[in-house]
Formats: structure tokens, C-alpha cells, sequence
């Protein structure tokens, strides 16, 4: 405690920054093309999809909650999005493609934000514990996705499309755009508004928040539905990447955004952690990965590394701990 | 077992916390064949001695006697095996094992072959009724621990103590869960135990009882040895004295009057279980106090009133609008506000920082259409810690690094910051040093002071009576009297709560 707090907040925030930089340069002398401004960006648009969910994410775990639908969540609302366009522009509605479109966008985000609030409502109403509501969730929402597209891809897109998930816009990856921008709005909600302080005391200790008058029942809702609302963003923005509805994308994203959150320093424990950690957490994973292939490791070896990866970050993370209570 | 007399006893034994001597210095013996009563109020050493003894702490000093030989007790298990054995207060039992296996936890007969991994059921089921039989009880050994009722639950407890034939045994508050019936077949066993030489020590808060089972009475007050008398010479008055010692009336203003006008009204609030039929008023600007032991339903009525716990009928009437309580939200935004008893875990998230805890109520108030800047959090936080003379080093770091007192300022201060007009005070000076409660006291005359009504619930009984206008006595839930400070003394309010006549 004799540190003063500004060289503390540095020593215990910095180092994952410090071995992310520190990686960045030794890829740079190693794996020929990776520093090149081509390579970042596709290094950032790689990890957009899975990005805007791991901000909810993070969220949901300083609330004390966890949410394991996300990639089921993607898929399904990727189908939802082809299906709905394909039912708008037919013989019912006639719709024209853009309006259906938008429409179609519009309805999936509307229903993601809704699959979020009902597991907010099976933990506050009858608690559920939201491991389990969201394990159902994840097996119910693929079911889902191929029930509506018939275990087939759904292939509505007109080539314009395409911009969602593979555009630019001022020659960067619009996926990545709409990545830094959800980075923006949730580091300004959980650290600007009431609303970001309250999900920090219901985590920490939701019986003093609740016998502090904040509201948190209302406070899980919200997390839950932000962050099925990012999935289902992710959803569009992959349907959208690949140019169909398909059921089979997106398996076993849950854990490696959990992953990205829990290196960013989340505790699981609820009340402590960052936006900004997961956004390092996420591009450190980003990079491992992309340095991995332009060295030319086998793909299980990087596997093995990832795990490795999250094991190492949560010792750092318990150990600085450790160190800081002292 | 054999019949020797035992003996126990400490030797300047001391226990000290970061900021406060727990135990001080404390030599006292026990002789087996008697039964010894250790009374104290909260907070006096009762069970930071029994801890120490049982093995479940260290000490930071002193030692420990059995026999006339030193023991070093480093863990429940040592105490065990020095024959020391403890039954708490709150029942240990696996409600889903049976009797037998709860008697024989950890400690199953074994079968010979395959390496005496195998249970020996007959074994465990004879050898726990032979432990049942050996006190006297008979209570079926295969039924479940759950489904037995508590005053059985406990003979099982004391049977699993008795399993371990122990040479000292302790007792903290057995009789707080029993019927006056079962109370008697305790104290027969206890009797029977104490005249087969081993060391009774029980630790009680009912002094009616005292003269029915114990031999001799040790107090303890503010970790420090009072003394041991015999039974003979323990009379009501005398043990509160020792209890309480030479009370320091504390510096309080002159010009402390409540209002006449009535701010809250309660109407026949109950809840199953915890309080029935409670009537009353709290004048603007009173300070109210309840007494009453624990268990007295005096927290529940606290909470209950704050919509924490909601009651299941009853009503506030709050300037002249009927209320019904039913979310802690709710009743912040009337004006009614709770310091709970246990600032730890329910007044504060220690995780986070004492600039958001004290921020933590009034987040709609500092923020503007939800936005919420740490400057704007920061002049409210400065004057928190100036009107609360909070001593912080850094409000940026967690809450957990303060002091009691400074944390119980913290809550305090989280309230006010979102202008209550009535603040429930549930044991507002528990574990916190002299100057703080001082400081404590005054911010609830100043609160008086300006027209915010209190509500004080103490087991500190002389803190009563030196802060409050008047104080309510609850008894098992209900609301026995009330009495105003200046009309009744410190001994006649202790016989009022515990219902008995000095």
C-alpha cells in the first residue's frame, strides 16, 4: 500500500498491454507479413464477430452471471435474418429487398434483445441459475436455426450485401467499425453511467446493491438482453460475411469469448473487470492466432497454445491480485 | 471412560485482530465435575475464547493448560485429540445422513478386506446407539438427521460431541433453539457428564438459567477476564454490573427534544416467524430505540420495515400515505433507509471502492439522465468524508481496506447522500472502537437535529439508553413496553428484555 496508486493502477493493469506490445514486436521480427497495415486489419476484422459479443460478455460476468447461448445465438439469428428476408420479398409481403432486408435486421436484433431478457427473467423470477437457461437456450436456438432453414443454407443476399461483414468504409473492415464502436458505447456504459456502477455492485455483492435500492432484477435483464442483442448482431454481421443463413456457423464461440473476457482480467467471480481488458484480451487472441499461421504451426498446435494462453493470463490475473491486497 | 477430573485452563491467553485485542490476557481454570456459565455481552470474548480453545484459531499469545500440561492447538483436529470437543450454537448435522452417520461423520467403522474400505453399517448403527444410549435419548439411528426436530437434533450433536469422549466440553447457547422441556433433559445430561469429572463450559445469554445449571459464573467484558464467582453470590444485579461495569454516561447535547409531530406510523406489521402485531410511532426528529435479545425479532422489524424482507400484513402510514413495504427501492425513495446489522456482506460491496460505495444509493441523484462522471461524484464524496470525518487514504481503493468504524461511515454516508428522512440503524456500533461510536452517536443527533427520525437497534443496552428519546423492548416478536432512558435504570432494562425481576 506504500506504492503510490497511480504506479499500482499501472503495474496491475499494464502488464497484459506490456505482453501484447511485447508479442507484436517479436512477431514483427519473426513471421514475415505481419506487421503490415493489410494484416492488422484483417487481424481486426477476424476478431469483430466474436468481439461485439465478448463486451456483452464481459458484462455478463461482472454481473456474477454467464451466458453460453452466444454462438447458438449467432446462428440462429443469421437464419433468422435469410429467413425473414426470404418470407418478406415472397408471395405474401413482396416487399422490396432493401426495405425486407432492413426489416429482417431490425426484427432478429429486436429478437436477440428478447432471448437475453428471458433469461434474465428465469434467473430473477424463478431462479434459474442462467448456466442452465442459457445451456437450453444454446441447444434450443440451433435446433431453431435448422428448423427454419431446413438444415440448409438460406442463400436470400444480394451481392450488396456483403458490405455487413466484408465491406470497407475509408479502407477499413466495416466489421471492424462496428467493432470499435460497440467497444466505444459499452466502455461509456459501464464506466459513465449508473447503469455501468450498478452491474459492478451487483456482481460484487448483489444483496448490498439490492439493500441499496438499485434494482437488480432490472440490472440482470438488461445485461443478459445487451448482450443477446450483440450475438444477434454477430449474427447478422456473419450472415452477412458469408452470404447465407447457415445453422452450422458459430459452434463453440461461447468459450472462446469467455476465453478473450477471463484474459482480459474478469473475475468469475462477478464485480471486477473491464471493457477495455476484454478488448486487449480479445485482440491478444486475435494475434496469437494470426502470428501462429503466418509461422506455419499446425492448427492443434494453436489450439493447445490457446488453452495455455487462458490458463497463464488467470494465474497473472489471481497473482497481481494477491499482490495488490497485500 | 474413566471417571478422572479433568481440568482446563489459560494462561494469559490473547487474541489479537489488525486494530483490536479480541482477547486480553485472559487466565482462567475449569475444574471437570462442575458446570461453568461464560457470559459476556456481543463482542465481550465469549467466542473468541471458546474458538481458541476448541483449536479453530490461534492464539497471538498465552497458552492453553488440559490436565496441568500445555497444549499447542493448531487445528480443530488437535483439539480433538486433546479430547476438547465443541458444539456451536448453529446445528452442524448433514440433514441427508442418517443419525448414526452424522454421530460417526468422518469416523466409520470399516469393514476388514479390500483395504478396510468398506463400511461396517452394523457396526456404525450399534456403535451410535451405544453413544445415544450411554446419554439416555433414544431417537432412531437410521432415521435422517433432517427430519428429526431441533431439540432432537441437538442430543445428536451433543451425542456426536460425547462420541469423541471428551475430556472438556463446550456448549455455546445449546438452550437458544429449545422448548423449556428439552431445556431440563439437557440439563440432566449436562449434570451426568459433569459427574463423570469432565470440564463443562457453557456459554448462555439467558441468566435465569444460570442458577439452575451452572456451579460458577466467569464474565467476560471487552476481551478482558471480569471475574469468577460461585453460583451462590451471582445474583441478577451483580452480574449485570459485571457484565456492564461502571458505565461512562456519554457527552450528550442538551438540546436534544424530539418533535411531537408524527412522522411514521407502523400498523400491525407481522411476518410468520419473526415479528406479530407491531404498533408504533416514530416522531420527527426522535430517535427511537429497540431492545430486546437476539432473536427478539428486532432486525427482522427493521428490515421488514425497509421492504428488505417485506412483512406479510401490516402497514406505515408516512405523512398521512399508507405504505405497504415491499422493495428496499421503494422505501429509499420514501425516505426510509437501512444500515443493516452486517455492514460486511449487506451494507457494502467491499470488492469495490469507498468513492462508489458511498455514490451506490444515489446514483440517480449524481447522475444526469444516467451519466455519471467521477467529478461529479467526487465533490459528494469530499463531503461525505468531511461531515463524516471518514479517515481515507484513498477513495480509489477498495472499501475492504477501512477500519469497522470507517466503514460503518461509509454507510451512513452512502444514505445520507440520498436525503433520508428516517434511518434504521441495525447495531450501528457492533466491532467498532470508542471514538468511532462516539462519532457515530453524534451523527445521529445531528440527524435528530435536523429532523431525521431514528430508529436504534443495540444490543448494547447502555448505548440505549444514553443516545435515545425513548426506547422500545421486544420480546420473541413482539413489542412487550416501552420506557424513556431518564425513568429506568441499565439492570431494570436488562430484567425487562430478559423478562425477569431484579
Amino acid at each position: 500500500m506504500n506504492v503510490p496508486p497511480r504506479l499500482q493502477s499501472l503495474f496491475s493493469h499494464g502488464i497484459l498491454e506490456s505482453i501484447l506490445v511485447l508479442l507484436c514486436i517479436l512477431l514483427a521480427f519473426t513471421a514475415s507479413g505481419f506487421l503490415t497495415a493489410d494484416n492488422l486489419l484483417n487481424v481486426l476484422r477476424n476478431v469483430s464477430m466474436q468481439g461485439v459479443i465478448a463486451f456483452g460478455m464481459t458484462m455478463v460476468i461482472i454481473s456474477g452471471e454467464i451466458d453460453l447461448s452466444v454462438g447458438s445465438a449467432v446462428a440462429f439469428a443469421g437464419c433468422l435474418t435469410a429467413f425473414l428476408t426470404l418470407k418478406l420479398t415472397g408471395d405474401w409481403f413482396m416487399l422490396p429487398l432493401p426495405l425486407a432486408i432492413a426489416v429482417s435486421i431490425l426484427v432478429t436484433l429486436a429478437v436477440g434483445f428478447a432471448v437475453g431478457t428471458f433469461t434474465g427473467f428465469m434467473r430473477n423470477r424463478y431462479q434459474v441459475p442462467s448456466f442452465i437457461t442459457t445451456l437450453a437456450l444454446m441447444t434450443g436456438l440451433s435446433g431453431a436455426a435448422e428448423l427454419i432453414t431446413n438444415g440448409f443454407p438460406l442463400t436470400p443476399f444480394p451481392a450488396w450485401y456483403n458490405f455487413i461483414g466484408g465491406g470497407y468504409l475509408l479502407g477499413i473492415p466495416f466489421p471492424a467499425l462496428l467493432f470499435l464502436l460497440t467497444f466505444a458505447i459499452l466502455q461509456f456504459l459501464m464506466n459513465y453511467t449508473s447503469f455501468g456502477r450498478s452491474v459492478y455492485a451487483v456482481g460484487g455483492n448483489a444483496e448490498a446493491a439490492r439493500l441499496s435500492g438499485i434494482n437488480v432484477k432490472r440490472v440482470k435483464t438488461m445485461v443478459f438482453g445487451i448482450t443477446a442483442f450483440l450475438a444477434a448482431l454477430s449474427g447478422v454481421m456473419v450472415s452477412s460475411e458469408i452470404m447465407s443463413g447457415t445453422a452450422t456457423t458459430a459452434k463453440g464461440w461461447e468459450l472462446d469469448i469467455i476465453a478473450a473476457v477471463i484474459i482480459g482480467g474478469t473475475s468469475f467471480m462477478g464485480g471486477v473487470g473491464r471493457i477495455w481488458g476484454t478488448m486487449i484480451g480479445v485482440v491478444f487472441l486475435g494475434v496469437i492466432m494470426n502470428g501462429m499461421t503466418l509461422l506455419n504451426v499446425s492448427e492443434y498446435w494453436q489450439h493447445v497454445v490457446r488453452g495455455a494462453i487462458i490458463l497463464v493470463a488467470v494465474l497473472l490475473n489471481l497473482l497481481q491480485k494477491g499482490r495488490a491486497g497485500r | 471412560m474413566s471417571t478422572q477430573v479433568h481440568t482446563l485452563q489459560t494462561l494469559a491467553l490473547r487474541k489479537e485482530y489488525p486494530g483490536t485485542v479480541a482477547l486480553n490476557d485472559v487466565t482462567v481454570s475449569f475444574t471437570g465435575g462442575q458446570v461453568h456459565a461464560l457470559i459476556g455481552k456481543n463482542g465481550a470474548g465469549k467466542s473468541t475464547l471458546v474458538k481458541l480453545i476448541a483449536g479453530a484459531i490461534e492464539p497471538t499469545g498465552g497458552s492453553i493448560l488440559v490436565d496441568a500440561r500445555e497444549v499447542q492447538l493448531q487445528s480443530p483436529q488437535d483439539a480433538l485429540q486433546r479430547g476438547i470437543v465443541a458444539v456451536h450454537q448453529e446445528l452442524s448435522l448433514v440433514p441427508e445422513l442418517t443419525v448414526a452417520e452424522n454421530i460417526l461423520l468422518g469416523r466409520l467403522p470399516k469393514k476388514p478386506g479390500f483395504g478396510r474400505s468398506i463400511i461396517d453399517w452394523r457396526q456404525v448403527y450399534t456403535r451410535a446407539e451405544h453413544v445415544l444410549a450411554g446419554l439416555g435419548v433414544s431417537i432412531d439411528v437410521r432415521a435422517r438427521a433432517g427430519t428429526l426436530g431441533v431439540a432432537q437434533q441437538q442430543s445428536v450433536e451433543i451425542a456426536k460431541a460425547m462420541s469423541y469422549e471428551p475430556s472438556i466440553l463446550i456448549l455455546d447457547e445449546p438452550t437458544s433453539a429449545l422448548a423449556q422441556h428439552e431445556t431440563q433433559r439437557l440439563f440432566d445430561l449436562l449434570r451426568m457428564l459433569a459427574a463423570r469429572g469432565v470440564v463443562l463450559l457453557y456459554i448462555t445469554h439467558r441468566l435465569q438459567e444460570l442458577r439452575e445449571i451452572a456451579d460458577t459464573v466467569t464474565v467476560l467484558r471487552n476481551g478482558l477476564l471480569v471475574g469468577t464467582i460461585g453460583i451462590a453470590e451471582a445474583n441478577p444485579s451483580t452480574i449485570v454490573h459485571m457484565m456492564f461495569g461502571e458505565v461512562v454516561q456519554r457527552v450528550r447535547p442538551a438540546d436534544l427534544s424530539a418533535r411531537t409531530e408524527p412522522f411514521v406510523e407502523v400498523q400491525s406489521f407481522s411476518r410468520q416467524g419473526a415479528f406479530t402485531d407491531i404498533n408504533f410511532t416514530v416522531n420527527k426528529g426522535e430517535i427511537l430505540g429497540i431492545a430486546g435479545l437476539l432473536g427478539s425479532g428486532r432486525t427482522e422489524l427493521l428490515r421488514g420495515m425497509f421492504g428488505a424482507d417485506p412483512p406479510d400484513t401490516g402497514e406505515l402510514i408516512i405523512g398521512g400515505e399508507r405504505i405497504t413495504p415491499s422493495d428496499p427501492q421503494q422505501m429509499k425513495d420514501l425516505g426510509v433507509v437501512l444500515t443493516p446489522e452486517n455492514r460486511k456482506d449487506q451494507g457494502l460491496v467491499q470488492l469495490l471502492n469507498t468513492r462508489i460505495n458511498l455514490c451506490l444509493a444515489s446514483l440517480n441523484r449524481l447522475s444526469s439522465h444516467g451519466f455519471i462522471t467521477q467529478a461529479r461524484e467526487q465533490s459528494s464524496v469530499d463531503r461525505n468524508i468531511r461531515e463524516l470525518d471518514i479517515k481515507v487514504a484513498n477513495t480509489e481503493a477498495p472499501v475492504a481496506f477501512l477500519s469497522g468504524g470507517n466503514q460503518q461511515k461509509v454507510v451512513v454516508g452512502k444514505w445520507l447522500n440520498t436525503s433520508p428522512r428516517l434511518v434504521l440503524f441495525d447495531e450501528p456500533t457492533r466491532g467498532i472502537d470508542i471514538q468511532a461510536k462516539q462519532q457515530i452517536f453524534q451523527i445521529i443527533w445531528d440527524l435528530s437535529k435536523r429532523g431525521i427520525s431514528c430508529i436504534v437497534v443495540s444490543s448494547e443496552l447502555e448505548e440505549l439508553l444514553d443516545i435515545c428519546h425513548r426506547i422500545l423492548i421486544m420480546r420473541q416478536g413482539r413489542i412487550v413496553t416501552d420506557v424513556r432512558p431518564g425513568e429506568i435504570s441499565l439492570e431494570n432494562l436488562f430484567a425487562v428484555c430478559m423478562k425477569e425481576e431484579v
